[in-house]
Order: C-alpha cells, then structure tokens, then sequence
C-alpha cells in the first residue's frame, strides 16, 4: 500500500502529473476539432516545424514559447499558401513544408551553442520541470482553454460548413487562424510534457476515442478529455514503476484505449458493424429454417 | 582555400557516406514520384516512424536493423488500412493514431532497456557512424527497389493515376498497392540510415513535389527527381562535414531550398508564371486570389 | 418570419461584369451579368466546370472578384452577409453526414448570426428554428445525428436552417439531387411560398426538366451568362443545345413515325436526369400544365411508390 503511494511523496511527480492531466485535457478539446476538420497531420506537421523557432528564440534570447509559436504558425501559413496557389496536393506541400523547416532547425541546431537538450524538445521531459514550468504550463493551458469553450460553436460551425458561417457573417478567415493559433500554442505548452513527436498522438488519439463512441459533439468531447486526463494521470503513475519513458506511457495508455473503443464501441465499433452485418443474414436463415 | 574544400574527402567514412546517401536520395526520389501522385505523402512519415519500434526489437534480438523495420512498418502500414477501411474516422486521424502509438511503442522499449539502441542515430540517422554490413544492407534494398520500379513503373504509374481503370485492365490492384507499401517501407529502413526517421519523409516527397512543378511528362518527371535526389544527397552529405554531421538536416534543408526555387519561377506552373497569366487573362487590374485561406475540409 | 430589411427594399441582385480569375491563371467567369428581382425563383443551368459554384461563391462573398461584382440593393455582399440575408443550402457531397451533430444543432446554426458572442441561443432563436423545422415537416427528427437522415430529409433540415436564418436571397446548390420526389414536391411548394412573400431563390440544377415547373427566371452560364431572363423567353431549345454543346442528348421526333398520328413535333433533351420535352408552342410541362393537374399528381404517387428512401 505504501508502495502505492509513493509517487505522491515526490514533488517532481505530482508536478508531472498535474501538468500532464493539463496538457492532455487541452490537447484532448482541441483534438475533437482537429479530427473533425480533417486536421489531425497538421498537428503533426506544426509540432515538428517548432524546432528552428524555438533554436532562434534561444540564439535571440526571447522565450522559446514564443519562438515555437512563430516558427509552427509559419509553416501552417506557408502550407495553406503554397497549397493554394500551386497544383501540389495539400498532403505533399505539407510533408515539404515541415520537413523543410525541421532540417533548417537541426542545421541552425549544431551551428547556434546551446544547452537546449534536442532530446528534451523531441521526446518531453516531464519529469524534470521547472519551478516556473508548473505556473506557465496551467496559465496557457487555462487561457487556451478558455478560448475554445468561448468559441466552441463558431468553431464548430467551421469545421462543419465553412460556406454556412460565412453567409450567416462569421469571420471564417478570423476562425481559421484562430484554431492553428490555439493549435500552434497548444502544440507549444506540451512540447515539455510529450515532446514534439508524441505530442500528435494527444491532438488525434482522444478525439477519435469520442468519434468512435458518440454522435454528439458535447459528449465526444466530454469523452475525449476524461480519456486525455485519466491517460496522462495513469502514464506518469506508471512510468515511475516501470522506469519507462512518461510521454511514450500516455500516448500508449491512449492507443490501448482506442483499440478498446475500435472494438468495443456499441454502435461504430467492430464488433457492433459485425452483429449488424450478421443480424439481417441470422434472420434469413431463421426464416428459411437454415443455421448459417 | 580549396584544401580546406577537399578535407572531407580525405577520410573514407566521408566517401561512404556521400556515396551510400546518393544512392539513396536516388531511390527515394524514384519511388516520390510514385508517392507524391497517389497522395501517400503522410503515409511515408508514417511509416517512417513507425519503424522506431522494430529498431529497438531488431537490436534486443540480435537480428539486422533493416529485418525489423521493415516488419514494423509493414505492421502500421497494413494497422492503418484496417483501421480504415473498418471504420468512419478520416484517414489522417487514422495515420495519426497508428504512427503515433508504434512510435511510442519504440520509445517505451528504448526506455525500458536503454543499452541497446542509440535513439539519436534512429531519429536523426548516422550515416556518417555506418558500418559496412549496414551499408550491404542498404544496397541490397535499394537495388531491390530500383529493379522492382523499372521493371513495373507503368503498371504503378496507372495504379497511382487511376486504380479504378488499373483494375479494369485486369491489373492486380491489391498486389500493387502491397508491392508500393512495401516499397514505400523498404526505402524508409534505407533512409533512416542517412536522415533519421524525422526526415525520412522529405527525401520520399520533396524530389518528386519539384519535378511535378517543372514537367507534365512522366519520365521526365522521374528523370528530373532522381538526379535532384542524387545530387542534393551527394552535395548534402559533403556539406554536413561542416554541420556537425547533421547529414539529414544538410540534405533536406538543400533539397528544400530547391523546391522553394521551383515553385517561384518554373516555367509553367510557378508562382511567376501563374501571376503573369492571371494578368493577362483578366486585363490590367490583376486578380487576386479572395482574402480568405483556402477551406480545407 | 422575415427579418427587418428596410433599407435593402426593394430586394435585388445585381451581377455586373463579374470577372474570376483563380490564383494559377484560370478565369472561372468572364464578365458574368445578369439581375434578379424580389419574388422570384431564377435557375442556374450550366455544365459541370461551367462556373456555376464560382458564381455561387462571388455571391456568398467567398471569392473576390478579378473585375466587376456582385451587389444587393444596391449594397455590398459584405453588407448583406452582415443582416443574414444571404443562406446557403449546400449540395449533398460538400456536407460530412458522419460529423456529430443533430438535426436541431444544424438548424439552430441559422441562427448564430443572431446570437451573442458564444452563441447560446435565446428563446426567439428556439422558437424561430422550431417553426422552420415544422415547416420542412421535420419536427419529429430534431434529436436525430444527420446521417441517420435519408437524401430528401438531409436536404430539408438544410432548407430548414435557411430558413431559420430569415435570408432572403436563398442559394440551392444541386437541391433535387439525391433527394425522393416527395421531398422534391416539398421544396418546389415551399420555394413558391417563399417567392410569394417576395424572396429571391436562386437554384443551381441538373434536372431541366423541372426548371420550367417551378423557376421564372433562368440564368444560362458557361463560362460566362449566355442568356437571362423569364423562363418563357430564355429557357429555349436553341438557347440549351448553346449551353450545352454536345453534352445534351437530343432527341428530334418530328420525322418519326410517332409524328405522323399526333402531329405534335417533340424535342427530347436530357443530360441524363430528368428530361426536358420541347413541343411545337414550347416546352410542353410548362405550357400544357393547366387542366393537367391530376395527370401530374397521378404520376408523382405512383412515382412515389417507386421510390425507396436512402439509407
């Protein structure tokens, strides 16, 4: 039992933990949308296009925040442009894009001195916050937060039927960046927790657990944060016991629970689509007195 | 002056590395013609991540990197497309999901038994560290692919353009698009070596984007690709002598650096040429494309 | 149920010298003009590629003209989106059916330019969508996901929503497509409605064999207008086969054999969807209607029972 408890005992777990459930809930709203939109690799794309901000910031001396923020919203820009007026398909314009500018970052990287660990900013490193870390972290998380439940129908309506909230006068253009801001800020706050990589499992995995197990927006997202929150909160417990890598823990935390939901949802699951399928040929053969 | 040029050719793992990352910017460029037309740009990230895993078991085992790899990567590939087909979530969710967990995987098991692997040389490749049983390795999947795609570049072209008609011909469809995920997994494993698997994505796609700019033929297409590939990995590779060995990072950011060329002045469908036609078809005003960002559903 | 517009009375859209030009080169609509007046259904006949949802677009505001424009009474689109007045029924294939949102969360969209900043809805809001759900006959769907609709009844809470927003100028992308003819019937009586209190619709179509049944103006368009105006004068056999060029499918009768015992000349044309019958004094649905009527409702109930509702 006291064995149990013990990562209770240790400040730096109980930060990890905090921010972790923070991180995955913001993560988590914003995934719905993500999912929805059809957005889920400019997750991705963004979250890797943060390195040569964040390597400038440094050079520069401005808070690396804001320097990952810049550099993400860039590539997220440079996409839409590109994409928009070349022929390249989206998919590719954004494989270039981000892979551009995360080579630049790994050149400027061994060219700029620094005591940034490459390792920290790819993989997380959650269990070695710092004092300031904790406050920040939960103020943009708070804020981030904040403005999407403000906003949430807008964006909804967005992501549902651009054409429609631009007749009825929504600022579509307005919601556009807004949503890759929050996902750029919200790719920013977690890069401490889970890195860059495993940061685009928090901004899918939720989301599509909720997808799978509703119709309704409110309660997917209600699913999706209580899945984000309970995953990070299991992840760090158990990657004390297991000395294990805390970011990998939760995002596989996350992907156990969405094979469960892939099975077992009651009505996309697997299993469900299955009993259906089987249900009309089960009556027939009732019918005509022949066991299938 | 030019002493200071030919330094890096003075050391023999500076030759076999810029040798063996031509090789491979060749192949991959091949196969980004192929990828870049069928819309599998992410399906290459994904896959390149998804091998990480493999690596780490690969080692633990005791069997050839490339063995395990490319049997994680076939995993995800062939995850994504049940996941797929069985449900209603968008194919990106899909990707994101699958890609995201089997790279997790590979991080806990790195984590779990920290010896083994050199998570580093996986994500960011050491090309300039490799050993020559890696460099056989390498070669022996490249050629593999390189005789694969010559010999089946039409049947793949139709696959790509149009499977439905592919499938009308008689074609197997199923078993080409098998032959070019595993083709697409292949020369991931090989890439990985020289640019890690972060960047593996951008020698799949970037060669083929820019000869898709610059020609509307097919062939010319490849041709244009694979000496863009062999090229920008020969310069990159010499170049990263000077980076700190970040070899990836040198190759990509050059090969990036040529799309960014591309797209503004290629002849038919640069950014130059598309304005200058837009002015004259609709007279001296000029059209500007609407305020608002292209609506991506 | 309309919304206070007084300084946009009377109603009228006006398309001037509207030249569109997409970022790579390609002009979409070339000195499109034509005008449209309070109280009418004007149809959009066009070929596929032919600009019609560019058009569509520069009228939502979606797309900024290279030359020429796009005004309501006088007023800018900017200003119109501004009081609602202009919704949108989007065609079938542009909305996602699996998004996770009920029949009463779409209507309720019409509504939110109304609302506040978070847009919670008032009791006016609720009241207005319910009675726009009643009046497309889908009150009893309101908790229903949208894809457990079938093709008539998705296209009604649409319709619903457009009506919830209390527009006036209406556009219908591709309405009948997909959809049973009850529902067809449905949305031609409840355009008729709307054009009575003096609307403007607009409708994008395929099916030409409906637009003299309903539509009273006609707007013609490759490319640019080929011709606008009242159906009677503008929606003529020589004015289609210029629109259409060889896609219509044509069909001449007046030598067959058919001819010889009627001694009506019929024209076919179809592209493929309903067909558009041409006799001797016009097109025959339109002109030889009256004293028809119960031929027409015989044929749609027996239409009817043919028809399945999509899954």
């Amino acid at each position: 039992m006291y064995r149990l408890l013990e990562p209770f005992q240790f400040p730096f777990m109980v930060d990890a933990m905090v921010v972790g459930v923070a991180v995955g809930a913001v993560c988590a709203v914003l995934s719905c949308y993500l999912v929805l939109k059809g957005w889920s690799l400019m997750g991705d794309a963004i979250s890797h296009a943060v390195l040569p901000g964040i390597v400038i910031a440094y050079a520069a001396g401005v808070p690396l925040a804001i320097g990952a923020f810049a550099s993400g919203l860039l590539c997220a820009v440079l996409t839409g442009y590109i994409k928009a007026n070349s022929r390249i398909k989206e998919d590719t314009v954004m494989g270039v894009v981000f892979t551009g500018l995360f080579a630049f970052g790994l050149v400027l990287f061994t060219k700029v001195k620094s005591d940034l660990h490459l390792d920290h900013i790819l993989f997380g490193n959650i269990l070695g916050l710092e004092s300031g870390d904790l406050r920040d972290t939960l103020a943009i998380a708070g804020l981030t937060l904040t403005v999407i439940l403000v906003l949430r129908r807008d964006l909804l309506l967005f992501c549902f039927d651009p054409g429609h909230a631009r007749t009825i006068g929504l600022r579509s253009g307005l919601l556009y960046y807004t949503l890759l801001s929050l996902l750029a800020v919200t790719i920013v706050v977690s890069l401490k927790a889970v890195g860059i990589i495993l940061v685009i499992a928090m901004l899918v995995t939720p989301g599509c657990v909720g997808y799978l197990l509703t119709d309704r927006f409110n309660r997917m997202m209600g699913i999706a944060v209580v899945t984000a929150a309970g995953c990070s909160f299991v992840g760090v417990y158990l990657s004390f016991f297991i000395n294990a890598s805390t970011g990998a823990c939760i995002v596989l935390l996350q992907a156990l629970v969405f094979v469960n939901a892939l099975v077992f949802a009651p009505k996309h699951g697997l299993l469900a689509t299955r009993r259906r399928r089987r249900a009309p040929a089960a009556a027939a053969s009732a019918a005509t007195g022949i066991p299938s | 002056m030019i002493e200071t040029l030919l330094t890096p050719f003075q050391y023999e793992y500076m030759l076999k590395a810029i040798l063996v990352s031509g090789v491979i910017g060749g192949v991959c460029a091949f196969l980004s013609c192929f990828i870049t037309l069928r819309g599998w740009s992410l399906m290459g990230d994904a896959l390149s991540h998804s091998v990480v895993p493999g690596v780490a078991i690969a080692y633990y085992i005791g069997w050839p990197y490339a063995a395990g790899a490319f049997l994680t990567g076939l995993l995800a590939a062939v995850g994504m497309g049940f996941v797929k087909t069985k449900t209603r979530l968008r194919e990106d969710a899909v990707i994101g999901v699958v890609f995201t967990a089997f790279f997790a995987l590979g991080l806990l098991l790195i984590s779990l038994f920290p010896s083994q692997v050199d998570l580093r040389s996986i994500v960011f490749g050491n090309i300039l560290g490799i050993s020559n049983s890696d460099i056989v390795q390498v070669l022996v999947i490249s050629g593999v692919t390189l005789v694969v795609l010559g010999l089946k570049w039409r049947d793949l072209l139709l696959f790509c353009f149009d499977s439905n008609q592919a499938r009308a011909l008689g074609l197997n469809t199923t078993v080409l698009h098998l032959t070019l995920l595993t083709l697409l997994s292949a020369t991931a494993v090989a890439a990985l070596q020289t640019v890690g698997a972060v960047l593996v994505v951008a020698m799949l796609v970037t060669p083929g984007a820019i000869a898709y700019l610059l020609t509307d033929r097919f062939s010319r297409m490849i041709a244009i690709a694979v000496s863009l590939g062999v090229g920008t990995s020969l310069v990159g590779a010499y170049a990263s002598y000077y980076f700190d060995g970040s070899t990836g990072g040198c190759i990509v950011t050059l090969q990036s650096l040529l799309f960014v060329v591309a797209l503004v002045t290629a002849p038919k469908h640069g950014l130059i040429a598309a304005r200058s036609r837009r002015r004259a078809a609709a007279g001296p005003e000029g059209a500007r494309p609407a305020a608002e960002p292209p609506i991506t559903r | 149920m309309t919304a206070p517009t007084s300084d946009f009375d009377p109603l009228t859209v006006d398309v001037t010298g509207l030249t569109v030009a997409y970022p790579n080169g390609n002009v979409a609509l070339r000195e499109a003009s034509f005008a449209l007046h309070a109280g009418s259904i004007c149809a959009l006949v066009g070929i596929n590629g032919s600009g019609k949802s560019t058009l569509f677009k520069a009228m939502m505001g979606l797309l900024r003209p290279s030359a020429g424009g796009v005004t309501v009474s006088g007023k800018t689109i900017r200003q119109a989106l501004k009081r609602n007045l202009i919704a949108y029924v989007p065609q079938s294939e542009e909305v996602d059916w699996s998004f996770p949102v009920s029949v009463w969360d779409v209507v309720l969209m019409g509504r939110y330019g109304y609302m506040n900043f978070m847009r919670i809805p008032r009791a006016v809001d609720r009241r207005i969508a319910e009675e726009s759900l009643a009046r497309v006959g889908m009150s009893e769907f309101r908790e229903r996901q949208i894809g457990e609709l079938s093709g008539g009844q998705r296209k009604r809470v649409f319709l619903a929503r457009a009506l919830a927003q209390q527009g006036r100028i209406i556009l219908l992308d591709e309405p009948f497509t997909g959809v049973d003819v009850n529902t067809e019937t449905a949305i031609v009586t409840l355009l008729r409605e709307l054009r009575d209190e003096g609307d403007i619709m607009f409708v994008s179509t395929h099916n030409l064999g409906s637009v003299p049944e309903f539509c009273d103006h006609v707007v013609l368009i490759n490319r640019t207008v080929l011709a606008a105006g009242p159906t009677t004068e503008v929606f003529t056999e020589e004015n289609l086969l210029r629109t259409f060029g060889g896609v219509l499918r044509h069909f001449r009768f007046d030598e067959s054999t058919v001819q010889k015992h009627d001694g009506r000349a019929v024209t076919v044309l179809t592209d493929d969807e309903r067909p558009l019958v041409f006799g001797k004094g016009g097109h025959l649905e339109y002109s030889q209607r009256k004293g028809h009527e119960a031929v027409v409702s015989q044929r749609k109930e027996k239409e009817d029972e043919d028809d399945v509702p999509r899954k």
